[in-house]
């Protein structure tokens, strides 16, 4: 599914990654473990197509295709989706519009039919109980007047509309209390399936028992230095970085 | 100058039998247009605006032959609203639709009865509008009565084959407790330059509610000056949206006044320009008076080489008590060569206030612009929804569904045509 080789990059001429190789699998959730400024949200950046982010070599291919060569939107009809660290509040236009434009650009692009208010609403209503989100959030302003942690539960609710087949999960943990946490959790969670893949970006071990990854990836100096299962995160837990930095 | 001397002669001519005060008046008003003569870059409230093309063109002012033959559709019509149209400058009764407690008076019953709605200041638009005022019309809301349905007020620029002008004047006067809103309306499309001076005196009596919207739709070659004055009474409440699209030139002069306690004020406006267009709009709103309230939100979204300027000014007088005034002015810049002016200010001479003011100038944001594509909404969508999104707030201010959703129409076909041709 997701094929990142000896990828180098960076940002406004400073370069973060040091040549990450990582293949994740149809179904797969992986984790990326590190410090601040270990190259985490830069890798997430990358692969979802931030301007700026320069690509200095390495590739990324998605499904056999090259993914840096596509615009984000294209990326994100392909399939392609980021639970963003920061998800940006955009006045005056309305959540449920917005979802709704967004689930309408992929269903064209796959050659369906588009899906009209009525049946958005029932559809969408669905998913707003599955991360426990109250209807009023579909009349604001995307993102607008949203805490931390509805702002994340807002992401969550848009994987789960738009269905993506690879979700980057970027810091999705972070503001969350434990209860906003397990919810988000069991929203990934219920999503997973055999052909869904999953990259979940964090600092903490916290958000990994819930969800269960099937291989964790220590990042440091944007590069991965250990490999592992779920002892790997808890040794981290335990121990911190610094046993592994050479 | 002198086209404006040989205009103002031949509408002497034109009404040899007009009342002699209000002659009188309009000789007065030239005199002073005259010496203050067309704002240049030196004039220090108007040093932005260039109105060097007013002399490039010999305006006609529209006589009763320019009218053309009418239109088998009214442009701009709104569904559900009364109706009073002109068109080139000349009114269309057998075309109105007036709602039973209003009075439309003639231009010169309502001079004899306000003289000094006809007084002037350093303003030269507002004297050359005295001088010529040539069409418009005073329109009475008597106390008491409530007006269902918005009074739409369709000012038809059309088909002509030379430089027209026009000095349309309007009184609009509601009655204490009176209840209306009011659409004026400016449409103008040739290739043609035309000149619109209008002038618009409001006033607004004790306890009355007035929603004045006010709507400008033209295109590259129109030059269009208007003086709004409004002046609240006792606990009176006025709203208003100007919408403002395209004109080669386009200056507004807002002045809102106080005359009674416990009034509020609510001012929006929203202006989209494009190609080398202009937009300027001035606001001065005085705080005379105890317990009285403003809000001013004044947007402009300007793309190509457009430019504008907001110059918003809140005096507050000495001894005025429990003033609460705001004033906020965001502009949308669309492209690198777009240029806002933009001066808030505020002058308190009084303690007892809340005041509140602030400008912003600014680009489509580039983490909103990531944020809807990385959902796979394209570029070009998504700018014209976060555009969209920067309008929203003063489409919303407008409270009649019919009105509100006309607008709506007209900024997201502008957004299309100024995304596709830029």
């Amino acid at each position: 599914m997701l094929k990142i080789e000896n990828l180098h990059a960076g940002v406004d001429g400073k370069q973060i990654l040091n040549g990450i190789s990582l293949t994740v699998n149809p179904g797969e959730l992986h984790a990326i473990m590190g410090r601040n400024g270990s190259g985490k949200s830069t890798l997430a950046n990358v692969i979802t197509g931030r301007d700026n982010y320069e690509v200095t070599s390495g590739s990324v291919t998605y499904n056999g295709i090259d993914l840096l060569d596509m615009s984000p939107e294209d990326r994100a009809l392909s399939g392609v989706f980021m639970s963003f660290q920061y998800p940006v509040v955009i006045p005056g236009v309305n959540n449920t519009y917005f979802l709704r434009a967004a689930l309408n650009a992929k269903l064209k692009h796959q050659g369906l039919k588009e899906i009209n208010a009525a049946d958005f609403m029932r559809l969408i209503r669905e998913k707003l109980k599955l991360v426990n989100m109250d209807e009023k959030y579909l009349s604001r302003a995307v993102n607008d007047g949203f805490s931390g942690g509805e702002k994340k539960r807002n992401e969550i609710l848009q994987m789960l509309t738009l269905e993506p087949a690879l979700s980057i999960l970027d810091e999705t943990d972070s503001g969350l209390d434990i209860d906003a946490l397990k919810i988000v959790a069991e929203g990934v969670n219920n999503f997973r399936n055999s052909e869904r893949s999953f990259v979940a970006i964090t600092h903490y071990q916290r958000l990994l028992d819930y969800m269960k990854p099937d291989h964790i990836h220590v990042l440091i100096d944007g590069k991965i230095v250990k490999s592992g299962d779920m002892t790997l995160a808890h040794q981290l837990e335990e121990k911190g970085y610094s046993w592994l930095e050479s | 100058m002198t086209q404006f001397k040989q205009q103002f002669d031949a509408l002497l001519d034109y009404w040899p039998d007009e009342d002699s005060d209000l002659r009188a008046v309009r000789n007065n008003a030239f005199d002073r247009f005259n010496e203050l003569g067309i704002p240049n870059k030196k004039w220090e409230e108007w040093q932005f605006t260039d109105f060097s093309n007013l002399n490039k063109s010999n305006f006609r002012l529209s006589w009763a032959e320019d009218l053309p033959n009418l239109p088998d559709k009214i442009p701009g019509r709104i569904p559900n609203t009364h109706l009073i149209l002109m068109i080139n400058g000349h009114y269309q009764s057998q075309l109105s639709d007036l709602p039973n407690g209003i009075t439309v008076s003639t231009g010169v019953d309502h001079f004899n009865a306000n003289p000094e709605d006809y007084h002037m200041n350093g303003n030269p638009f507002l004297a050359l509008n005295t001088s010529m005022m040539n069409s418009g019309v005073p329109i009475i809301v008597e106390p008491n009565v409530v007006i269902e349905k918005p009074i739409q007020i369709i000012y038809l620029m059309t088909d002509f084959s030379e430089p027209l002008m026009n000095h349309p004047r309007f009184h609009f006067e509601m009655g204490a407790n009176a209840q209306a809103t009011i659409v004026e309306h400016y449409i103008g499309h040739s290739n043609i330059p035309h000149f619109v001076n209008s002038v618009s005196k409001v006033k607004v009596g004790d306890n009355a509610h007035l929603s004045h919207i006010r709507i400008l739709e033209t295109d590259d070659h129109a030059i269009y000056t208007a003086s709004t004055d409004y002046s609240l009474s006792k606990d009176a409440r006025l709203t208003t949206t100007s919408l403002s699209f395209g004109g080669h030139t386009f200056r507004h002069d807002i002045k809102l006044s106080f005359n009674g306690p416990g009034a509020e004020a609510t001012l929006n406006g929203l202006s989209l320009t494009e190609n080398a267009q202009h937009h300027d709009q001035h606001v001065v709103v005085d705080h005379g008076n105890d317990a009285c309230q403003s809000h001013q939100l004044f947007k402009y979204i300007l793309s190509d080489k457009s430019s504008g300027v907001f110059n918003g000014k809140v005096v507050v007088r000495e001894h005025t008590k429990q003033t609460n005034a705001d004033q906020s002015n965001k502009n949308l810049l669309l492209s690198p060569t777009a240029l806002m002016n933009a001066n808030p200010q505020l002058e308190i001479y009084a303690e007892d206030v809340k005041c509140a003011h602030g400008s912003t100038t600014g680009q489509i944001d580039p983490e909103a612009l990531f944020y809807l594509r990385s959902r796979g909404i394209s570029k070009q969508k998504a700018i014209e929804l976060i555009i969209g999104g920067f309008a929203k707030e003063i489409i919303d201010s407008v409270d009649n569904d019919d009105v509100k959703s006309y607008i709506n129409d007209h900024v997201t076909d502008w957004l299309e045509g100024t995304m596709h041709h830029g």
